[in-house]
């Protein structure tokens, strides 16, 4: 087991290496680098200043040397200086980062929580009106837009009846508040975010767990469970969901995958202070530092979080072991 | 339980009724839509920052909204008449020395005064080569400051070039020497180290650092700024108490944000043109307590012709494209009449601005004169409805920035009135990025290329209309004339311009290009954009300026009333 962990996480760290050179290389590609962009808005730079801009920029360097000179930084934990706001890039982004991980894993959980016994309440009466109540709901929530229930969320609970605010991370200048206070806060603003984020989130995963729930429910395993006499709750719940909890890891270790990456449509119609639309503006301002840095945590996250997923299928299902 | 229903809707109402509570001077929150920076006046480049920098930082001299310059940090703008400015010659070159003069009660928010030495630090900082700084020119054309050993708040400032606008030190901020110096003694050998730990980094709420009427009191980048009056201002003091600008990123939004009071108002840089016309009409006939101006800029919307298409070097072909297409029925049926329709590059808040037939050539719809000088230019009407010359259609390329709704609806609308004329156009839209980052200052665009040049009032075309400035590898892609045009004439006034100090004679030079650039069509003007934002009813004293120095300028005469 620990052979099998050591070896995965070097297969991850060297995947990592790879894939973000790909992503810096590629970005090298796109049309117009940061002092093309400055030219177009500033009529009044001369090609002396191109010169020297490229220069401090590294820009007239290749891509390699580039990208040796990044890692570089990197390695002794300077993780550089975003062109476009102009502040480092860890004062930039550490604060977004844990906004978009308390938006993600806040929505993420309730709509596991939801979803999952919905989608088993499901499961067990297929063509019951509850079943068909639960599908309606689920694929109303996977088909509307989310930037348009967002909106929709927006004009009934802060404009037609301003209950809770538009949008925003929290209550500008309640940093002095107390803790509690803070926190009452914060949950204010996540209220609709969350909200908005989680009703698509519930559809998808009932429908997974509805699916994945019927599947092992039709097992020959579970008839002689029913046969053999033992309790209907214990034939739920250790026999047929811990098998249907496979095809459910994978997908909730690739939505845990997401924490750290930003809803960008949900983060913008809010105000919220994530990091979704930062990333976008940067891959689009050509902000080199901000952009590999949130590249390197998605790809990381996406690796660990798989990681973490074969683990459990091993612990859910002792038939998988690890050479 | 019918009780308690009843109860929480009451409460609820009362709550929807008290969300349009006229803002007071306690507070006013002003919405915007476009990302800042850290607010470092020597680095900052995007438009909401300087936005923002206005309420906080001040500079020598500032144009007004009627378009004059008036005296700011400084006692009076210098002058040759009053012989507070001189023409000198050293090393046989022409320069200038101009004498400038702190007002005594200038002083940064620590009560510090702002001396000439605020002005030397600004200079040395901004021209290190280890400092991003885009556009160098602005500290390099004043080649040394000397302060008067009598007086640290008076100096004379030597300009490497004598060129009559040699006062527009608009953008010329000093920076607080007891603060920053330091930082750059200390950090300014590295590759970026004064930009990564000045204090408008590091420490962005020290009133030191800010000599306006307000100072930073909290800065959330990506959310908010607060700014709180500041005590040591040379000027009258704010009404306004506290002021909080908010980032709301998606423009649809904001109407929401301003019904709900999360913001009180909406700034310049807040909502796009048809969201604004359309709450200009639900403000009015809801009645509610806003005010939506519309207020005409220097903003100009046109398209650049590509000279180098063999089609568009016909300049009957150039003429007859600005004949075919009716701009006064544009601007009414997409902008309702509140844009108006551009002659050329000179804006009507522009001194220079005129319309005289014996300078101006205009090109008033007609679709029959555009058909005469196709045809003369061999460009005969094919049975498809589509021109043809030596078995070639009469096929145009036309691009703008892709996603912009206000653009795309005016390709369409002018893509139909071309092809009423005979002449074909293929829509080819790009991301902004890769439009202005590539394909106009490369000049790969085919044909045709609609987007805005935003200026100043008496501001020299020279970027966009001189030779020099077509772009190309040898000059770094630099300049900004996408047409490729080449005018010996405009070339020569343009550099007569510069140097002449005759307000009468610059402004014949500024004529003899305008004559030029209407005749030779290098250009299609369309437009004239108008700036738009939202108040509420009660804020007086607020008038918007139409060019890029903000109505935040004057943000201490501002009250809530």
């Amino acid at each position: 087991m620990t052979a099998y962990i050591t070896r995965r996480i070097i297969q991850t760290l060297i995947v990592i290496v790879i894939l973000s050179y790909v992503c810096f290389y590629l970005m090298s590609l796109m049309p117009g680098d940061p002092v093309d962009m400055m030219v177009a808005s500033n009529p009044k730079i001369t090609a002396e200043d191109v010169i020297r801009l490229k220069q401090l920029y590294g820009l007239d360097q290749p891509t390699y040397k580039r990208y040796y000179s990044w890692v570089s930084s990197i390695a002794q934990g300077d993780l550089g200086y975003s062109r476009t706001y102009r502040i480092p890039v860890e004062e930039l982004m550490g604060p977004r980062l844990w906004n978009t991980f308390l938006l993600s894993f806040i929505s993420l959980g309730v709509s596991i929580l939801i979803a999952v016994p919905l989608g088993i309440i499901s499961a067990l009466r297929p063509g019951s009106k509850t079943d068909y109540v639960v599908n309606f709901f689920s694929f109303a929530g996977i088909s509307i837009p989310s930037f348009w229930l967002a909106i929709v969320l927006i004009i009934l609970f802060a404009v037609k009846f301003p209950i809770l605010p538009a949008g925003g991370t929290q209550t500008i200048g309640s940093d002095g508040l107390g803790f509690f206070s803070s926190l009452g806060d914060r949950a204010i603003y996540l209220i609709l975010p969350v909200a908005s984020l989680a009703i698509q989130q519930i559809g998808r995963f009932s429908r997974f767990t509805r699916s994945a729930m019927l599947e092992a429910l039709r097992n020959d395993f579970i008839r002689t469970a029913k046969a053999k006499g033992l309790d209907r709750q214990v034939v739920i719940w250790k026999h047929a969901f811990r098998n249907a909890l496979i095809p459910l890891i994978t997908i909730l270790a690739l939505s845990f995958s997401g924490l750290f990456s930003g809803a960008i449509l949900t983060e913008t119609v809010f105000a919220y202070q994530g990091v979704g639309k930062l990333v976008y503006d940067s891959i689009i301002a050509n902000d080199y530092n901000v952009a590999m840095i949130s590249f390197v945590i998605s790809v990381s996250m996406v690796l660990l979080m798989n990681l973490i997923a074969d683990l459990a299928y091993g612990f859910v299902d002792p038939r998988i072991s690890y050479k | 339980m019918i009780r308690t229903f009843a109860k929480s809707f009451v409460l609820v109402s009362l709550a929807a009724t008290t969300a349009f509570a006229a803002p007071t001077n306690a507070e006013l929150k002003i919405g915007i839509s476009q990302e800042f920076e850290s607010l470092n006046p020597i680095i900052m480049s995007m438009s909401a920052s300087a936005y923002m920098y206005r309420m906080v930082g001040r500079s020598l001299v500032n144009l007004t909204p009627e378009g004059k310059w008036v005296p700011q940090l400084a006692k009076e703008i210098p002058s040759i008449e009053k012989g507070t400015a001189k023409i000198i010659e050293e090393g046989g070159k022409k320069k200038i020395t101009a004498t400038w003069e702190i007002i005594d009660a200038a002083k940064w928010g620590d009560g510090k005064p702002v001396i000439c030495q605020d002005f030397i630090t600004s200079r040395t900082i901004a021209t290190s080569n280890n400092v991003t700084v885009g556009e160098k020119e602005q500290w390099t054309q004043v080649e040394k400051i000397v302060i008067d050993p009598k007086n640290p708040k008076k100096c004379t400032f030597t300009y490497e070039k004598a060129k009559w606008d040699f006062y527009q030190l608009a953008q010329f901020f000093p920076l607080p020497t007891h603060i920053e110096e330091a930082v750059f003694k200390k950090y300014g050998s590295q590759k970026e180290g004064y930009e990564k730990n000045s204090n408008y980094v590091r420490n962005s709420t020290n009133p030191g650092l800010y000599n306006g009427p307000y100072v930073i009191s909290e800065v959330r980048l990506g959310s908010h700024v607060s700014f709180a009056p500041n005590p040591n201002f040379y000027g009258k003091q704010p009404e306004i108490k506290k002021i909080i600008v908010k980032l709301i990123p998606n423009t649809g939004t904001m109407e929401a944000n301003l019904r709900s009071g999360t913001i009180d108002m909406i700034s310049t840089l807040g909502m796009d043109f048809d969201q604004a016309l359309a709450f200009d009409k639900k403000a009015k006939a809801e009645k509610l307590p806003f005010d939506v101006h519309f207020v005409p800029s220097v903003t100009y919307e046109h398209i650049d012709l590509n000279l180098d298409n063999e089609i568009l070097k016909d300049v009957k072909v150039r003429q007859a494209l600005l004949l075919s297409i009716n701009r006064e029925d544009l601007v009414k049926a997409l902008f309702e009449g509140k844009q108006e329709v551009a002659a050329h590059n000179v804006s009507p808040k522009d001194p220079w601005y005129t319309v005289d037939p014996k300078v101006v050539t205009s090109y008033r719809y007609s679709k029959r004169q555009a058909g005469k000088l196709l045809d003369e230019a061999g460009w005969k009407m094919g049975a498809d409805g589509v021109r043809a010359k030596d078995g070639k259609k009469l096929v145009l390329q036309f691009q703008t920035t892709a996603g912009n709704k206000t653009r795309e609806l005016v390709q369409v609308y002018l893509q139909n009135q071309w092809k009423q004329s005979g002449i074909e156009v293929a829509i080819k839209n790009e991301p902004a990025r890769v439009f202005f980052g590539d394909t106009m200052t490369k000049r790969k665009f085919g044909a045709m290329a609609l987007f805005a040049w935003v200026s100043s009032p008496e501001n020299s075309p020279r970027s966009t209309l001189s030779t020099a400035a077509i772009p190309s590898s040898k000059n770094g892609y630099s300049g900004q004339n996408f047409m490729g045009w080449s005018n010996k004439t405009v070339d020569s006034n343009l550099d007569a311009l510069d140097v002449e100090f005759s307000a009468v004679k610059r402004e014949a030079n500024v004529h003899n290009i305008l004559k030029e650039y209407t005749n030779e069509v290098p250009v299609l003007p369309l437009y004239y954009r108008s700036d738009i934002s939202v108040t509420p009813k009660n804020l007086k004293n607020y008038k918007m300026s139409g060019h890029q120095f903000y109505e935040t300028n004057n943000v201490e005469n501002w009250t809530l009333n």
